[in-house]
């Protein structure tokens, strides 16, 4: 008798009775849906099916014996999935894949496919056998899944749009605003400038030159902070470098020379404009007072730093000022009032000859 | 006096352009016209021969310092050309040919020793002081010294 008949023996089976192969009657009676397949026949054709496969689909033995298993395919299966499952039983390989199968009355179900070839002792694919699963609810969770994850996707792409929108929108006010603060204070300066030229009293004159030099020295806070690229550190080490160049070069005092020792030293910005008035006090002091009529020397400007704090020393080699001189001037009282306010400290000292100022700072996180 | 330059002043705020002719008559240089657009500065008459010129580049009639750099450029070669500008970022990196900007809010100080250094640089290239913090530099700016000592 032919091996490939046994299955009509097998289908024959009184199961019940528990007569003839356990293996077999244990196929025909398990849960899962099973199908054997027979590849020497034209189409390779369904040779065996059991009860659960007929119940799975809704299709009686008859209906299903003889046909090939693309019978249960539609017009929503994935042919790409259909290609890959071709493509195994021609190399004779085992495959496993979820396929949209479509029952007899027409309603779809997700089919959780296991196929693999059963060979003989040569090594010829006698049979191929086939294992369903209805895993419809998994597929389905699945793709709503898929779907709740693709709407969030696009949520969240939408509000990170609008945030970037807003900071865009955030970005341009604050040049904007920048922008204006930048005018307004040219044109102080300029005003100041123009009416300082009218003005033929020297003394009136030296006293709106000093205002000048004041708004000048904010300018010049205002710049250097609108252009680092950390708004909330200034880099007073390097603005102190520049007004030192700046005041010296503007008197056209070329006999004055200059010791310069500066590095970067950041402290906050919200002392940025106090520090940086401090600083132009100290040092159009000097030029006024310690190298006044023509008197050349040496004006020196150190900058150090600590682990948690900040040093600005200037010295100049002048006559140095009388401490009671130096009490009733508006610099003075400028710079000690303004160095509480900025937690710093203004302590003078002796420079022999001339005077040394030394403001100490707390620095902002040590990042120099 | 044999250091004096010539200056163009191309600035529409008015009273920056006031301003900055005063610091340039005080320097001891010459202010040889003033100009707010680039309709103005192509009014200028021929003859007129600016060896600097303090370009802002935001002006009138919805022109730019740019265009007035180019045609700066196209009339009068050897002219120095700095832009005063609350824009620096707008500045392309060749400057349009210009040799330097100065940023607003400028002070007294920027602009003086900003002057003594390109007067110095021009007639005795290449200038011996050093260059002010408030004169950026154009990638322009050495090889005109460079050319201008040949």
């Amino acid at each position: 008798m032919k091996q490939r008949d046994d299955w009509h023996l097998t289908d024959a089976l009184e199961y019940e009775h528990g007569r003839g192969d356990p293996f077999a009657a244990a196929v025909r009676a398990t849960r899962m849906p099973m199908v054997i397949t027979d590849p020497a026949q034209d189409d390779n054709p369904i040779v065996f099916c059991n009860v659960a496969f007929q119940e799975l689909t809704g299709y009686t033995r008859d209906e299903i014996i003889g046909r090939n298993c693309r019978f249960l395919q539609g017009p929503e299966t994935d042919p790409s999935t259909v290609t890959q499952l071709r493509e195994s039983i021609a190399a004779g390989q085992a495959i496993d894949v979820d396929l949209l199968n479509y029952r007899k009355d027409g309603t779809t179900f997700w089919n959780a496919l296991y196929l693999s070839p059963v060979s003989d002792k040569d090594g010829v694919i006698r049979f191929f056998f086939a294992s369903q699963l209805d895993v419809t609810e998994r597929v389905e969770a699945q793709n709503i899944i898929n779907d709740q994850k693709i709407l969030v996707e696009r949520e969240v792409e939408r509000r990170t749009a609008d945030l970037r929108a807003a900071l865009d929108a955030k970005t341009i006010l604050l040049h904007e605003v920048d922008h204006r603060v930048k005018n307004n204070l040219t044109m102080i300066g300029s005003l100041l400038r123009l009416q300082v030229r009218t003005i033929d009293d020297p003394s009136v004159a030296s006293k709106l030159d000093s205002m000048l030099e004041r708004v000048d020295a904010l300018a010049v806070v205002h710049r250097q902070l609108y252009q680092s690229s950390d708004i909330s550190l200034f880099d007073i080490g390097s603005f102190a470098q520049s007004l030192v160049s700046d005041v010296v070069g503007s008197s056209g005092r070329s006999d004055i020379a200059l010791d310069v020792q500066s590095q970067a030293l950041f402290v906050d910005a919200a002392n940025a404009s106090a520090l940086g008035l401090i600083l132009n006090e100290i040092l159009t002091n000097s030029v006024k007072h310690a190298f006044a009529e023509g008197r050349s020397g040496k004006l020196s400007l150190l900058v150090e730093c600590g682990d948690d704090f900040g040093i600005i020393k200037i010295c100049d080699d002048g006559p140095g000022m009388p401490s009671t001189a130096r009490s009733k001037s508006i610099g003075t009282s400028l710079i000690t009032r303004l160095a509480r306010q900025a937690r710093a400290e203004a302590t003078w000292s002796d420079n022999n000859p001339g005077t040394c100022v030394t403001i100490t700072f707390p620095q902002t996180e040590a990042r120099s | 006096m044999t250091n004096m330059m010539e200056v163009l002043i191309v600035e529409d705020e008015m009273l920056l352009a006031m301003d900055i002719e005063a610091m340039v008559e005080d320097s001891g240089h010459h202010v040889l016209a003033g100009a707010a657009s680039l309709r103005d500065v192509q009014a200028l008459p021929g003859d007129l021969y600016p060896q600097l010129a303090f370009v802002d580049i935001h002006l009138a009639e919805e022109s730019n310092g740019l265009d007035v750099c180019r045609y700066i450029r196209g009339h009068w070669p050897d002219a120095l050309i700095v832009f005063i500008t609350a824009n620096v970022s707008k500045i392309p990196a060749d400057f349009c040919g210009a040799h330097g900007v100065i940023a607003k809010p400028f002070s007294h100080a920027g602009i003086v020793t900003a002057m003594q250094y390109l007067a110095n640089g021009m007639f005795d290239p290449p200038p011996s002081m050093p260059r002010p913090a408030s004169l950026i530099p154009s990638p322009n700016l050495e090889p005109r010294w460079a050319k201008s000592a040949n």
